[in-house]
Parts: C-alpha cells; sequence; structure tokens
C-alpha cells in the first residue's frame, strides 16, 4: 500500500554564494524525507518540490510563493541567511503556512510561523564569550564580515566583555566575499591581542585563517581565535594547518559521541560517501525535517495551527541530542557545546552544558552582572551592570 | 507665522531610499494617493549628498536594512529633514545606528497601504516640533548667556541707589515691563550708561 503524499518545500540555493553550505542542508533534508518515507513510522511520505533561488533575496518570497499556490506546500523547509528569511516570513504569515528554518541566527525575532531550528544567540555566543573570559582573555581583537551576523554578534561579544571589565580592542569589518585580509593581519601581528574573534563568514573567514596562520607562525606568535560559525566541511577549505585550533561555540560537532549521532554520521557517509562530513546546519536542517514528521504524525494532520501545537515541547531525540521546539517563541532548546578544531577536519568537544538550554532570542535573560569578574571593583561592576542592564 | 497642519500631505516631497521592489511600489502607490511628489534613490549608490538638495525635500523613506551599519553614509543623513525608517530587523546594533539618525517616525515592514499617512503625519509634527524647539531652546541659551550682564545691572542700582537686590531686580523689571522691553535689553543699556535710563518714549 503506498503511504499518502505530502508536498513539503525545500528552499536552498544551490548557485550563488552560499551555495556550498545551501547544497549541504539540502542533501541532509533529502536524506531526512528519504528516511522518513522509508519509515513504517510514519503513514505518509514527504514529496520534496525543491527551489533554488540562487542567493538572490529577493528570489526567496517569488519561490515560497510559488511553493505555496503552485505546489500547495504548508511547510517549508529552507533558508539560509537573515536576509532571506525575512523575505520569506511576510508570505508565511500571510498564508499561514510554517517555515522551519534550520541555520543559527543572531536572534531578535520570533514569528509564529517559523519554527527556529537553529541556535539562538544564548546558545551560541554567550557560552563562547564566558569561555574566553573564564579561561583565555578579556581583551579582543574582532575581524568579522560586513552585516547583521557580525552586528549583532560583536555588540553581545562587547556588552559581556566590557561588564566583565575587559575591552574590545578593535573591530575590522571586510565587505561579504572580500579576500583582501593583509591589513587586519598584519594590525593583529603588530598589536598581539591575547585572543581574536572571528565572525567573518565564507572565503573571507578562509583566506583570514590562512593569512594569519602563515603571519603568527613567521613571527612566533600564537594568537588563540574564537569562532560561533566555523563547520567541518569549512575546515577542509581552509587547509590542514591554518584551521587547527579554533575555539568553536556550535550546538552540534560532527565528532559529538552519542548512539544517535554514531548512526546519523554512518547513514549520512553511506549516503553522501566519506569525503564529506555533516555539519551543523545540514544536521539542523535534517532535524527540521524530523522534527515536522513527529509533529504531523502527533496531530494526524497537516494543519499549521495542529502542527505548531504537536510540535510544542515534543522531545525528539536527534543527532545533536535532545531537542524540542519552546512554544513561548518557536526556538528549539539545544545544548550548547564548545570545541576546538584539531587536525583531519574534526572539532574536539571540551564543554557542553548539562541539560538543553531554553532558547533566549533576545537574550532577555542574559545576565551581564554574572560576568563581572569577582576582583573588579564592586562600584565599577555594579556601575556597568546597571548601565548595560538597559540593552538586555 | 502660521504652523503648517502636519495632516496636510498634498504636495510635500518625499526622497525615497528603499532595497525591496515591493516594498517600493507600496510606498509609491500610497505617497501618490496622498498627493505627495517621490525622489527616488538606490541605496547601494550612497551617498547622494550633491544630488540633494536639502530645500526640495520634506520627507525622507529609508529602508533602514538597506545601509550596512558600519558605513561613513550613515553621517550623510544626519540632516534636518524628518526621516521615516522602515525596519526589519529589530537586533539592538541595527537599532542603535536607527537611533543616531534621530527617525522621526517609523514603519515595520512588510510594508502595508495603511500606516504610512500616521508615518508621515507624525513625522511633519515631528519636525515642526523640532524647529520650534530649537526656537525655544535659543531663547532660553540668549537669556542665560544675559544673565552676566543682568546681575551686573541690579548691583549696579544696588551700588547707585543703596536698594537690596530683591528691590533693584524688582525695579529693573517693573521698568522693562513700563518700557515694553526685556530685562536683559534693560540690563545692558543700565550697564552701558552706568544708571537707569531717562526714557520718555516707549521703545517697541
Amino acid at each position: 500500500m503506498t503511504k499518502p503524499c505530502i508536498p513539503l518545500g525545500l528552499v536552498f540555493s544551490r548557485s550563488g554564494p552560499y551555495a556550498m553550505m545551501a547544497r549541504e542542508m539540502e542533501k541532509s533534508a533529502l536524506m531526512a524525507v528519504d528516511e522518513v518515507n522509508a519509515s513504517g513510522e510514519f503513514d505518509f511520505a514527504f514529496v520534496p518540490r525543491l527551489r533554488d533561488p540562487g542567493g538572490v533575496v529577493a528570489a526567496y518570497h517569488s519561490a515560497c510563493d510559488d511553493l505555496i499556490r503552485e505546489e500547495q506546500v504548508e511547510h517549508i523547509v529552507g533558508c539560509y541567511t537573515s536576509a532571506s528569511r525575512k523575505q520569506v516570513i511576510p508570505i508565511v504569515e500571510r498564508t499561514e503556512r510554517l517555515l522551519w528554518h534550520p541555520a543559527r541566527y543572531e536572534g531578535f525575532e520570533s514569528s509564529d510561523n517559523v519554527i527556529y531550528v537553529g541556535a539562538a544567540p544564548n546558545h551560541t555566543v554567550v557560552p563562547l564569550v564566558r569561555h574566553m573570559l573564564d579561561h583565555i582573555a578579556s581583551d579582543v581583537f574582532c575581524a568579522g564580515s560586513n552585516y547583521v551576523w557580525t552586528w549583532e554578534t560583536n555588540r553581545v561579544l562587547r556588552e559581556i566583555v566590557t561588564s566583565a571589565g575587559g575591552r574590545i580592542l578593535a573591530e575590522r569589518l571586510l565587505e561579504l566575499g572580500e579576500t583582501a585580509v593583509d591589513h587586519i593581519v598584519k594590525e593583529i601581528i603588530d598589536r598581539r591581542p591575547a585572543a581574536v574573534f572571528n565572525t567573518l563568514v565564507g572565503e573571507s573567514s578562509y583566506a583570514f585563517m590562512r593569512a594569519l596562520h602563515v603571519a603568527s607562525s613567521r613571527a612566533g606568535l600564537s594568537i588563540p581565535m574564537l569562532s560561533c560559525s566555523l563547520c567541518e566541511p569549512e575546515l577542509r577549505l581552509i587547509g590542514p594547518e591554518a584551521s587547527v585550533g579554533c575555539i568553536t561555540s556550535s550546538a552540534y560537532f560532527e565528532s559529538f559521541e552519542s548512539t544517535e549521532n554514531g548512526a546519523f554520521v554512518a547513514r549520512w557517509k553511506a549516503r553522501h560517501g566519506t569525503d564529506g562530513n555533516p555539519c551543523v546546519d545540514s544536521q539542523s536542517t535534517y532535524v527540521c525535517v524530523m522534527l515536522l514528521a513527529r509533529a504531523i504524525r502527533r496531530a494526524g494532520s497537516t494543519d499549521v495551527a495542529a502542527v505548531r501545537r504537536a510540535a510544542a515541547n515534543y522531545r525528539y531525540d536527534s543527532p545533536q541530542g535532545p531537542v524540542w521546539v519552546d512554544p513561548a517563541n518557536n526556538h528549539c532548546f539545544l545544548t550548547p557545546r564548545l570545541a576546538r578544531s584539531v587536525p583531519g577536519g574534526q572539532f574536539k568537544i571540551f564543554w557542553e552544558a548539562d541539560a538543553p538550554e531554553r532558547p533566549d532570542p533576545y537574550l532577555s535573560n542574559l545576565d551581564l552582572a554574572s560576568f563581572a569578574k569577582p576582583d573588579m571593583d564592586a562600584d565599577t561592576a555594579t556601575k556597568r551592570a546597571n548601565h548595560l542592564r538597559v540593552v538586555k | 507665522m502660521t504652523r503648517p497642519s502636519p495632516f496636510s500631505v498634498r504636495g510635500r516631497r518625499a526622497l525615497m531610499i528603499v532595497r525591496d521592489e515591493r516594498e517600493i511600489s507600496t510606498v509609491r502607490r500610497q505617497l501618490d494617493r496622498l498627493g505627495m511628489s517621490v525622489i527616488e534613490a538606490d541605496p547601494s549608490q550612497l551617498p547622494l549628498q550633491p544630488q540633494l538638495p536639502q530645500d526640495c525635500i520634506d520627507v525622507i523613506v529609508l529602508d533602514a536594512d538597506s545601509i550596512p551599519i558600519k558605513s561613513n553614509c550613515a553621517l550623510s543623513w544626519k540632516i534636518n529633514v524628518p526621516i521615516i525608517a522602515l525596519i526589519g530587523t529589530e537586533t539592538p546594533s541595527r537599532l542603535k545606528w536607527l537611533l543616531d539618525l534621530h527617525p522621526a517616525s517609523f514603519l515595520v515592514k512588510p510594508l502595508r497601504s495603511a500606516g504610512l499617512y500616521t508615518a508621515l503625519v507624525v513625522a511633519f509634527d515631528r519636525a515642526q516640533r523640532r524647529i520650534e524647539d530649537a526656537a525655544h531652546i535659543e531663547k532660553l541659551e540668549d537669556r542665560i548667556r544675559s544673565r552676566r550682564i543682568v546681575v551686573a545691572a541690579v548691583l549696579q542700582l544696588i551700588r547707585a541707589h543703596a536698594l537690596s537686590e530683591e528691590d533693584a531686580f524688582a525695579l529693573i523689571r517693573q521698568t522693562a515691563m513700563r518700557y515694553r522691553t526685556t530685562i536683559e535689553q534693560l540690563s545692558a543699556e543700565i550697564v552701558a550708561i552706568g544708571g537707569m535710563p531717562n526714557r520718555t518714549s516707549r521703545t517697541a
């Protein structure tokens, strides 16, 4: 007996500036679709409807409009950048559809028609900065791409670092895709900061890490680097030496040891070959499809309101560990982890939260006073904390 | 001078700096209905200061997401024309950038036909109040600046007529009222001639 079919929109830019990552995400979505369809646990099958907006922001709206009108999809998995998600939100809100969004992002959004499966800022930047302050340095040099992710991540970094009595030594930005990094590398070598916070993305980041590695080696320096976006496929692109040693914050690393992840990685490699690696964004895309399938099964319907209700607080033991949707803001409970990139294109996890953390997209629960160093002058700490509370 | 009504928007001119085609067509259509004219500018072509004579524009409709936060062109918008900000991203880093532009009002994207008129009225009203407030503040600052003169005049009268400070000031105030001039103006005259001027005619 064939199972009834449910059309599922998949919107990923297989072409364009971030095609590499979007292709990885689409691959994982299709893998999840095939697993759902082959499984006896689900009495329905997804029929994927693929759209490629080519990385053009305006094309996301028409791709989703087309999926909703022509393909009658009620659920869409996709988008990688915030700019593309902002294009899709008006249409899913107007037509009462659900967008399942896999990528981590900078927060400060909460649509009833989006399920945010990627990490919120309290899952990524906050634990990374806490680690930096506790174990590395309180003065930091920032290098980033000139767009919303860097602006907001650096703002949070600045709030936390200054409330701990530290300093942002510099904030140097490059346009997206820019690979002329020598002036920033030179400044870092000249100033020898205690840590570098890297929010560059794509080719800019790869060029920066390679150039800084060469320059640091020549100068006999070893400056710790921190990132909340670096992932396994990128380590390969950066190269075997320059990619090593970056302290990275993420809710998923391929090396995470668990029964579910072991099986997931094995299935992923069997399907896609042993050359590639699953990473946080592709794994999260897989989780999107699985959360959706489970919610449809629980709701007994694809109806958006019913699925949203069914997804709320419904725990799924995913490759990255237990994940569930917080109905208060439609973001997910996830377990933050910190790892160091090691030879072989992998990360070695050295810290994880005790339990999945409640998503805090507006950082409303961020207590800046908790970052104040004990040896800090008490008055200064209180003054700073009070002053900074405004932006919470 | 009659205060221009913020409710009458017909004939006013808007500069629209918006990237998204759908938002552009919503703004254009609605401004057209209201009888306003529109000049369009491409946010990626900023700064456009040379082509922007400030006196031809009554309001700027600015897509806040279309200009990078860390760019110098933001500075060129610190002009006296009221700005209506179109907001998509609500991150504090973006909002901080926006606050520095002193927006007169704002709309949240995606735009609808409703809302723009309110944003315009609020923007025009804020702009008018800003002008009035600036004039008021200037007047107050003038008065603060001339306090030294008033004090000097009071001291002059205390010495010349053996008055108390209170009586000297009361005398200046009453005389200023009689002459229909300001306390500051009269004080300047007292200091200049070394005593109370003896006027027969009223000054304007």
